[in-house]
């Protein structure tokens, strides 16, 4: 199913709150350019949206970001989810790492795909058994 | 395709609604073609927030345009 870009909580975060993280908001833009002129799909997986949307009142740049931009949010199905747990124990990494571990997941639903992340070490420990994802620090 | 539907009329070259019906079959039209217009659609959003950045926020660098491009696969 084609080639996405998938963005984590810093990413998306960085997206929503440029000003306030210039750097990071540089690296973020800088993928998803490339993901548009490579024609990648651009995608939020849910479970990234228990972290970063805590509180309605703060979370309207985030909803700015995800209303009609072209990054969509990638619903958590029961068979991403189940695939998240193996990856957990593949990882031997804890459920701390649960919302990790259905980026990862998420990721494996395209024929290749990039994540891009504040905190690449959990996601690689993840992704190692996978070659079709790559992981991009933003 | 969700629960609601609406039908368009659209007018394609001949030889691309060949290839099309060749290619998904009479069944799967409906569905390839909204795969890819909500394909383009996107498209087109994420090149206008692009742009809306850009406005706010000034060019991104060469060097972070070069190092996004490097963590692609090459085609």
């Amino acid at each position: 199913m084609a080639e996405a870009l998938i963005l984590d909580s810093e990413a998306i975060n960085a997206l929503a709150r440029a000003s306030e993280r210039a750097v990071l908001a540089e690296r973020a833009r800088a993928i998803l350019a490339i993901a548009l002129d490579r024609r990648a799909l651009v995608r939020v997986p849910a479970p990234v949206l228990g972290e970063v949307c805590q509180r309605s009142r703060f979370d309207a740049p985030i909803n700015h970001v995800l209303n009609d931009r072209g990054i969509v949010v990638q619903d958590l199905t029961r068979s991403i989810a189940q695939r998240a747990g193996a990856l957990l124990r593949e990882a031997r990494l804890s459920s701390e790492s649960a919302v990790d571990a259905f980026v990862v997941a998420s990721a494996l639903e395209f024929d290749h795909a990039i994540i891009a992340t504040g905190d690449p070490t959990d996601i690689q420990r993840l992704a190692a058994r996978h070659r079709k994802i790559r992981v991009f620090a933003i | 395709m969700t629960a609601s539907a609406a039908k368009l009329s659209v007018s394609l070259p001949a030889t691309l609604a060949k290839a099309l019906r060749s290619r998904v079959g009479t069944r799967g039209l409906s569905g390839f073609v909204a795969r890819a217009v909500a394909h383009e659609l996107e498209r087109e959003q994420l090149g206008s927030f692009l742009t809306e950045l850009e406005q706010l926020h000034g060019p991104v660098s060469k060097a972070a345009l070069a190092s996004a491009k490097r963590a692609w696969p090459r085609r």
